[in-house]
Order: C-alpha cells, then structure tokens, then sequence
C-alpha cells in the first residue's frame, strides 16, 4: 500500500510539471536543454518511422491533430486538441476535425485541411509504413479549409489514438510539391530541425515567428500550442548507459533518459540531480509458441508460468524498479486488471510440478529452446528462467538472436518459448488484436481462439463503456487461464536531470514531449 | 614508380570485387530479415511482403549482387535500412573520427615506443632492458577494451578528470586514444628493441666502432637509419591493428567513429550500411597500404631500383 | 589482432647446421628451460588447464555457474567470494575457474585448425608455387585487407553465437598468418641440397613435403602457434564484448567482462577480475612464446 502510495504520489508530481501553465521568465531560462538518449536519432520523415526515439524529437518540430495525455486514469480524459480543436464521429463512419485557425508552418506557409489530407493519404499510401494500422478509412477529405473528415469502413474506438500518433504529424503539401530536399522537415511545432550530425547528435532550434505565440486557444489546452522556452534543444545519443550517467554528472548533458538502476545510488548522492522515477507502461514478457508441441498443451504452459519467480527477476533485472503483473495489459491502460481473482498462474513451485505431472511431461525429458535477444534485459532475464525451469525439470537452452532475427523467427513461428517486450499507450487492441489474435503478424505466440478473435472485435467496437470494461476484464481472466504468455513486469520509467528542469510532459513507457522542457536557472 | 602505382590502383579492382562478392554473400546468409529492421513492429504481413518485393529482397542472389556492383560504379553505395541516409555520406561523415582517434594513437604510440624500443635495446639485459620489456608484454598481453574500461574506472569515475565517453572536444580524445595507442605502442616498442638488435650485431657497426667514431654517432648515423626500415614498416602494417583496436575503444567510449558503425549495422542486420563500410575499409587499408610501400620504396633505394625494374 | 607477432621472421636452417651434434629438439628445450619468463609462463598455463579441467568437478554448474543466489547480487570481494559476485550473485572466482575452458579450447582450437589449413595451403603454394601460389596468396590478401575482427564478426553472425561458430571464426584469422609463415619458410627449404637428394631417393612429392620440408620449418611455425592462442583468445574475448561471442549465460571472460560493464562503477570486481584473467593468460603464452623464439634464434643467443 505504501509503495502504490508513493507511485501516486510520483505520478502527481508527474503531471503537475507540465499542466501548470505558468508564466516564464526568459531571464531564468538556460539557452540550450541538451538531452542523453540512450539511441541516436535515425529517422525524421514521420510516416516512414514509429520509432520512440524519432518520435520524441518529431514531437518538437511537428504537430498532429490531436494529443494523448499521460494522465488518463485520474482526469478520465484521453485526447487533448493540438492543431484540431474539436472533434467526433458523426456516425459510424465519418469521423470530423475542426482544425485551429491561423496554424502556420514553420517555414511561414498557413497550414490547412488540405495539408492534413495530404498528410493522411501519404500516410495511408501502402509504402507508408504506418500504412497498415489505417487499414479502417477508407478516405480523407477537406469539408472546408478548417474542416477535416475521414471516412471509415466502421466504427472504432481506437482510431483516434493512431490519429494522435507522432506518425501522423501533420506535414505541409506545398514543401514536398516545391521538390526541395527533405520536404519532412517542414512542420508547425516549436522547433526546426537546425543540424543533425549521424552519430553525434541533433540540434533543434526555437521558431521566432512560431504560429502559437499569443494564441488564444478559446479552451485549457492553451499550453499544448505554446512557444518553446528554450532556445536551441539538443539531443545527444549516449549510448552506453553509465557514460551517460557520468555526463549528466558532469553537466554536459542535462537530462539523463533511462539511467541504469545500479546507478541510481550515486545520482541520488548528488546534489545537482534529481532522479525521477513514475511508474511505466513497458511490459516485458514471456511467451509460448502455442501452435506448435510441447507447448501447444495449456497445462504445460499453465506449469511453466507456475514456476516463474517474477520478483527474482524483477529484483535482478532492476533492482526492483518496477512492478510485477499478473495479467496481458500493460499496466497503466484502461480497464488494466491484476487482482487476484484474475485467476493468473503465478510462483509455486508444487502447483507447478503438479501440473507437469497433469500434463504427462517427466521431470528432466524436456528440453526447449529458450529465444531471447542479445541485449539488455533479455540476456539477464534469460539465465534466470533457465533456472526457474531447471527447478521443476524442465532443460532451457538459450538461443541469443539479434532483434531482427528474433522477430523473424518468432513471426515465422520457428521458436518455442521466447522473451520480448510490449509498449502500449492507450489502446487496448494492440494488446488483444495484435497480440493474440488470429493472423496478426506480431502475434508471436501463435494463438489462435475464436473467442479471442471474437472478443477483440467486440472490445475494438463497443460503444457502451461499462459494458466494453466488463469484456476487457473477461478477456483478460480468460488469457490468463489459457497462458499464452506469463507477463513479468513493467520497468518504471526513470529519468535524471539536473535540478530545474522544468515544464516536461512525460510518459511512462517513454513517448516523452519536450516541447516545452526548460532548465529554470532560478531553481538550479 | 607512377607506373607500378597505377598498376597497384587496378589491382585493387579486383580484390573490392571479390571482397564484396564475399560480404554480400555473407551478409545475405546471416537471416534476420532487414524488412522487420525498417517496419514497424505492428506493420502487416502484407506490407512486409510488399517491402520485401519493392527493395528486390526477393530476387535471386546474383540479381541482387549486379545490382548492387552496378550500383557502386555508378557511385552510389544504396541507403542504410536504419538511418535511410546514404551509405557513403555516412562513412565519410564517421571517419574524420576514426582517423582522428586512430591518427592520434599512432603518433602516441610511435612518440613513446621507438626512443624506449632504442633505449631497451642499447642497455640490453639490463634491469632497464627488462623493465621495457615487462611494459611491452603486459601491453600486448592486454585486452584493450579491457584497458579502456580500467581507464575509464581511474580517469573518469575515481579521478573525475575525463568524459567517460561521447564525442566533443579533445578532452573526448584522451582516453580511447591511449586505449588504443598504448597496445600498439607495446608491439612497436618490442619491433624497435629487436630491429635495433639485429643491426648492432652487424659487422658495419663493428666496423664503424673500430674506425673510433663516437657511440652517439654510431647509434644515431649508423644504426638507427638501418633500424628504421623494418620499423616504419612494422608501423606501416599496424594500421589493420589500429582498426580493430579502434573499432573496440570506440565501442567502450561510444566513439562515433567506423567501428562502431560497423558494430552498430551488424548488429541492427543494416546490410547495405555494414557491406558498404566493409568495401569502403578494404579501399582505405589498400590506400594505407600502398602509400606504406611508395613511402617505403623512397627510403630504401633498393626497393626502388626493383621497383622501376618491374616497370 | 594476428598482426601483434610480426617479428618472429628470420628463421634460418642454420640452427641444423650448427647443432648437428645434438637434436633441435634437446637444444630447444634445453635453452628454454633456461628462460625464467618461459618457465613462470608454462607453470601457469599447466596450473590453467588443471583449474579449467577440475572445475568440472569442484563446481556444480547449474547452481554455482549458471544458477543465481539473490542473496549475494553485486556482493563485494571478501573472504567467502575473493573475487566478489556478480549482478545475479554468481561467484566470479567460480565463473572463471569454469571459463578457463572456453577461453583455453577457443584459443587452441582454432590455432589447430588453423595450423591444419596454414601447413596444407602454405606448403603447397610455397612448394608449387605459379598458380596455386598466386591463388593461395590473393585469397590472403583479401583476408588481411579486412580487419580480423570484421571477418570474425561476419562469420560469427552467420553462424549464429556459439563456442562452436567463435571457433571456426577466429581459425581464419590464424590460418592467414600460419599459410603466409609455412610458405615463406617452405620456399627457403625447397631449393636446399637435401630436399632434391630425398627426390633423387625416389620419393614421391607428398612424402617429400611430409617428411623433409615440414618438420624442417617447424620452428617459426611453433612460434607462431603460441602467440596465435594468445592472439586469439584475446580476439574471442573481443567479440564476446562485442556482443557477438558466447551466449549468455556460459562464463567466458569476455561475456563476463562485457556483462561487467553496465555495473562498472556500483560493482568494478564484474570487470576487474575476468580482464586480469584473460591478460594473465595471454601474458603466460607470449612468455612462452618469447622464450620459445629465443631458443629457437640461434642469432638471439646470448
């Protein structure tokens, strides 16, 4: 209770950073906010990515219609206008933007609805690779020039959060019909893109004519449109994790993302530095290739969850930053459901050697290949595994792939068991849809179940919210009994800064916006 | 000479042919298929397939290898599948750091490993002798990457005086430069000692000797000029070791240099990325090498005379 | 990495010519028993391969080696764990005693192989010389104009990570070396006065080669080996690094070495210790390989 406590506690500081919308004094603004990623940046046409670390400097240089906010469950309220002021489906298949006036891009050009056609039918171009989460509309329109209307083949809950994707960023048609050089580049956010060196970093710098200065919103989500504060942000890939905790030590850096857990003792030691930790949303997971044999026998697969120590893991991996769970949502998503009558298969090492026996396997006659990735948590996740099987006599080799080759073999179903991680902001379908459903190429577990397939739909498209809660809940006790996967835990979400960083808007599982992130010099 | 230079330079030719004939070939076995690199996760099947088809992942080998040959003639080494940027750009962007770091352990290396090579090798079996000797062997004894890491826990965490990695100033430099440098001064320091052995033991220093000229002179005219040619051309073959060595410290430092980015691609299975930086390193080692030899080859007017032979 | 030995050129038949009396082989070991380095380095490499071979039965793998003790994560050197325990509370003294295999098997196995295709290749293009030699020689070329570790990186993510696959991807590398040492020392032999009287006996060119050539260039050959293991358990240790090596979880120094990065300032001991392994036993071959040199130069002796 105490822990749950303090993570809400964590996550009220979270939100009040950036929901205040104070006003700032430029005197106390440091000029430059230098961020260490842990990757570098390698992609800035939106459509053609939807990678985290893209997609947290898009975020600065570009703006979609509409924004997801990090603190749904408190305030109940999913979506924020940004360059949409208000929106709804106006029956089951139309869905209608009315876009904010006065939008310019950063190039000087007004932004309109036939941009975000343009936008739209780029993204929805098969080569576009987003293209295949958009497989529901059917077409775009501009009504009027503040009027934007997508027409679907059905109703879903769940388009509005592709629409406030960072992959769908709005982009300026006339930039890529005047035939210039990265036409992408040209967005209506905060920042352009001044110099990106491969390997080295990106520098971003402030909009002097940005179209949101002085912009009178008419609503409370003025602060989402605002001017950046700092001058010039720039990003800096670090990539190995303790160098970048030195350089946050040392100043050269001033926000540290993702800082290894053993490293947190020296960062809380000094002064300068804060270390923020909230809960995340990342769920790293182990899962069964249910087509195939051994593992295609449920008991089987309800004895080897059985025998999995998650705090152990959880422990080991990061110090025990983080929380175990029982159950196939990832924690922090609507309709999220972990209590004990979920019915999960968790660590008891007699329950689990009992049904090994239920399940016709002798101790010591199974050997399976265990495919992990090479790199960090995988590779510490995966020993421990090995050991928790070796317990109720089940042998575990240990197959090291690339991520690459993981995804294939896993796609391609050649594996048995494997450990892999799942992200998910808001939506439930990307969790039931494309992970266990029926043809789904991310569905790795090779499960198939037509009352899976059947409840997927039915969630995706249920308007009535108590009763859509009272089916995801159903959904999730009736995978927890047929285990196609024993979750193990979400990481928290940690970040390090120097003191006074300010105005950030953070999310768990990483898809952070620092539009607005500052270093307040009065603070320091 | 500029003829057998030209001759070396088309010689070349068919060495990268074969060379990228074998990567491309090795690149195409090693699975991992690049579409999962570039989609999305959640991307379809259909989308995966479509991918595969536009980029010809599904035509015969050959047909992919001709294309990417004629490709390279025609300048352009293809796309990476992470960063989509070109190929060639990125590997010329990366290597002004790698010759600057493998650049300044060399002149390290070879400030401190010929004067103490000569040094051991003049006071042989001496306790002065043996101390050089001892710091050689434990410096090629010495994993590098492990000697990096140990730098790093003295200069960066326990001292506080250097970056621990990243790139930006000289400061940046320090430390994967000693990395590196101080292995490879190791190796040239033992070349130096026993070339230098090898020419006191020559009858024309005896000679030199017995004609009364000073010991200063007899080491610096005599000994040392013929030491040389054996040593610049210990030197000269480091460079593959200068790579590697490279490759490993800017790996520990986050060095935004060539080996990381070969790392980097392997592992992220970016074929164009690691098959282009391959190709373009066997051309830079050629290059290397070769101005070795015509450096060599101005040195010792032997070498020239055969040189101007072969014609 | 192979290129660290490139002074070990110079070997002359004169040492036959100056020991008739006594065996090459007597001398050799004679004069190298003399050396205190060589001696300090073969004791320990002895002591290695007891260590590597025992810990097979003083260590129970699945509990000490692979298994995890919670109770311990990141526990410091002491008396209990001299070397300190890791990020899953495995005992690191342990973990090397047992990585001493791998290091030791990767490093002599590929030489041996190595050895294998170098003598085959190196003595038939030194022997033949015209075609095969320039076949043989080009084919060299192009594996020395790629830096080792590139090649072994390409082969190994072929492969797939095992012991199996570092093996044959580090044998390349000294295959080149040891083709380019037996040709240079078979083309010195060949014209010599013995070898056209074991023709003149009638012997066919095989057994000419198998004979008479072979074991008379030996020497460099030796040489050559012992820093080849060294070389190459450094290479392997290089790519486990590199995330390319062993998998996870087998106690090899450079997957220790690598996994001890990530906690190199909370636990240093995960980095100190298995670098000081492979440093220790690289520095105990290139003794012996020092000493080994020194006795086989006649022009070195002192």
């Amino acid at each position: 209770m105490k822990k749950l406590f303090a993570l809400l506690l964590a996550v009220a500081m979270l939100m009040s950073a950036a929901v205040s919308f104070a006003e700032v004094d430029p005197a106390n603004v440091q000029e430059t906010l230098v961020i260490g990623t842990a990757q570098d940046v390698n992609n800035m046409e939106p459509y053609m990515q939807n990678d985290q670390i893209n997609n947290n400097v898009i975020c600065l240089t570009h703006q979609s219609l509409i924004m997801l906010a990090n603190d749904a469950s408190e305030t109940g309220i999913t979506y924020m206008p940004m360059l949409a002021k208000e929106w709804g489906w106006e029956d089951d298949n139309t869905l209608v933007f009315y876009l904010r006036d006065g939008v310019h891009f950063s190039d000087g050009t007004l932004m309109t609805a036939d941009d975000v056609v343009f936008t739209y039918e780029t993204a929805m171009d098969p080569s576009s690779h987003i293209s295949g989460v958009l497989s529901l509309i059917t077409s775009v329109e501009a009504r009027d020039d503040l009027t934007f209307v997508i027409h679907t083949s059905a109703y879903s809950n769940e388009l509005t959060s592709n629409i406030a994707s960072k992959s769908l960023s709005i982009l300026s048609r006339a930039a890529y019909e005047s035939g210039m050089d990265e036409p992408y580049l040209i967005g209506t956010g905060q920042y352009k893109l001044k110099e990106r060196v491969e390997g080295q970093y990106v520098e971003l710098e402030r909009v002097e004519d940005y179209w949101g200065i002085g912009y009178d919103s008419g609503d409370d989500y003025g602060w989402i449109i605002a001017p950046g504060n700092a001058k010039t942000v720039i990003f800096k890939p670090i990539l190995e994790a303790a160098s970048r905790v030195i350089a946050l030590q040392n100043g050269e850096i001033d926000v540290c993302i993702d800082p290894p857990t053993t490293e947190l003792q020296f960062l809380e030691d000094d002064p300068n530095v804060t270390v923020l930790e909230a809960p995340g949303t990342r769920l790293f997971y182990f899962g069964f290739n249910c087509e195939k044999a051994p593992f295609d026998n449920k008991t089987l697969r309800q004895a080897v969850a059985s025998a999995i120590d998650k705090d152990t893991i959880l422990q080991v991996v990061l110090s025990g930053k983080g929380l175990t769970q029982n159950t196939v949502l990832n924690r922090g998503v609507w309709s999220f459901y972990n209590e004990d009558d979920l019915g999960a298969y968790t660590y008891d090492v007699d329950r689990a050697k009992e049904l090994m026996a239920e399940a016709g396997v002798n101790p010591g006659e199974l050997t399976v290949d265990l495919y992990s990735a090479t790199d960090d948590p995988y590779k510490t996740i995966a020993p421990i595994i090995q050991a928790n099987l070796a317990v109720i006599g089940i042998n575990v080799n240990i197959v090291s792939l690339d991520q690459a080759t993981l995804k294939s073999e896993c796609q391609a179903g050649n594996h048995q068991i494997f450990l892999w991680r799942w992200n998910v902001l808001d939506r439930l379908d990307e969790v039931y849809s494309e992970l266990f459903s029926t043809g789904f190429a991310t569905n790795y577990h090779h499960f198939s179940d037509p009352y899976v397939d059947e409840m997927a739909v039915e969630i995706l498209t249920q308007k009535d919210e108590s009763i859509r809660y009272d089916e995801s809940v159903e959904l999730q006790k009736y995978l927890a009994e047929e285990s196609p996967q024993v979750p193990l835990y979400v990481a928290n979400l940690v970040i390090a800064y120097r003191n006074g960083l300010s105005e950030t808007y953070l999310f768990g599982g990483g898809n952070h916006n620092w539009a607005h992130a500052y270093i307040d010099l009065s603070a320091k | 000479m500029i003829r057998y230079i030209l001759k070396r330079l088309v010689l070349m030719i068919p060495t990268i042919l074969l060379t990228s004939l074998l990567i491309f070939w090795a690149m195409s076995l090693t699975g991992g298929d690049p579409v999962m690199t570039i989609l999305p996760e959640n991307a379809t099947v259909e989308q995966q397939e479509a991918l595969r088809e536009e980029m010809g992942l599904n035509d015969p080998f050959f047909v992919q290898y001709f294309r990417y040959v004629k490709g390279i003639v025609q300048g352009d080494m293809g796309e990476s599948y992470v960063t989509r940027l070109d190929v060639f750009q990125t590997f010329m962007g990366r290597l002004p750091m790698t010759l600057a770091l493998g650049g300044t352990a060399l002149i390290f290396s070879v400030i401190i490993s010929i004067p103490l090579g000569i040094w051991t090798a003049l006071n042989q079996n001496s306790w002065k002798d043996t101390a050089g000797m001892i710091f050689a062997l434990f410096g090629v004894s010495m994993p590098n990457f492990w000697l990096g890491l140990m730098l790093v826990l003295l200069f960066s965490l326990t001292l506080g005086l250097l970056p621990s990695g990243g790139s930006g100033g000289v400061r940046y430099l320090v430390l994967p430069a000693l990395t590196v440098g101080l292995g490879l001064a190791a190796l040239i320091t033992r070349t130096t000692r026993s070339s230098m052995l090898d020419v006191l033991r020559q009858d024309y220093m005896t000679t030199a000797k017995a004609k009364g000229a000073s010991r200063r002179r007899v080491i610096y005219r005599h000994g040392l000029r013929n030491a040389m040619i054996p040593i610049v051309t210990a030197v000269g073959m480091q460079f593959s070791y200068v790579m590697t060595g490279s490759a490993l410290a800017e790996k520990v430092f986050s060095w935004p240099g060539i080996g990381l980015l070969v790392a980097d691609s392997i592992t992220k299975r970016d074929t164009p990325m690691v098959t282009g930086s391959i190709i373009l390193c066997c051309i830079l080692m050629a290059i290397i090498n070769l101005m070795v030899d015509i450096i060599y080859a101005y040195c010792d007017p032997r070498i020239k005379a055969q040189y101007s032979r072969k014609g | 990495m192979s290129q660290k030995s490139t002074n070990n050129e110079g070997f002359s038949m004169e040492i036959l010519k100056q020991y008739r009396g006594r065996s090459l082989a007597q001398e050799t070991v004679r004069r190298l028993f003399k050396n205190r380095g060589a001696i300090v380095g073969m004791i320990f490499l002895i002591v290695l391969i007891v260590v590597a071979i025992l810990s097979e039965f003083i260590f129970d793998y699945n509990t000490q080696i692979i298994g995890m003790n919670p109770l311990a994560l990141y526990a410091a050197p002491s008396a209990e764990h001299p070397f300190g325990c890791d990020n899953m509370g495995r005992d690191i003294l342990a973990r090397i005693c047992y990585g001493a295999r791998y290091s030791l098997l990767i490093g002599i196995g590929s030489v041996a192989i190595g050895l294998c295709i170098g003598i085959i290749l190196g003595s038939l293009a030194g022997f033949y010389g015209g075609v095969i030699d320039n076949l043989v020689m080009r084919a060299n070329d192009i594996l020395y104009a790629i830096p080792n570790i590139m090649i072994a990186v390409v082969v190994v993510s072929i492969l797939g990570t095992s012991p199996a696959s570092l093996l044959f991807s580090l044998c390349i590398s000294a295959a080149s070396s040891l083709t380019r040492i037996t040709r240079a020392a078979v083309m010195q032999i060949r014209g010599q006065e013995f070898i056209e009287s074991a023709y003149a006996m009638g012997l066919p060119t095989w057994k000419v080669i198998l004979r008479h050539i072979i074991p008379n260039c030996l020497s460099p050959i030796i040489v050559q080996c012992t820093l080849a293991v060294g070389n190459n358990i450094i290479s392997a240790s290089s790519l486990s690094f590199l995330g390319v090596g062993i998998p996870v979880p087998l106690p090899e120094w450079g997957a220790m070495l690598s996994d001890g990065r990530a906690y190199i300032r909370s636990a240093p001991w995960m980095c100190i210790f298995p670098g000081l392994a492979i440093m220790i036993t690289v520095l105990a071959l290139n003794l012996m390989g020092d000493g080994l040199r020194d006795a086989l130069d006649p022009k070195l002796k002192k």
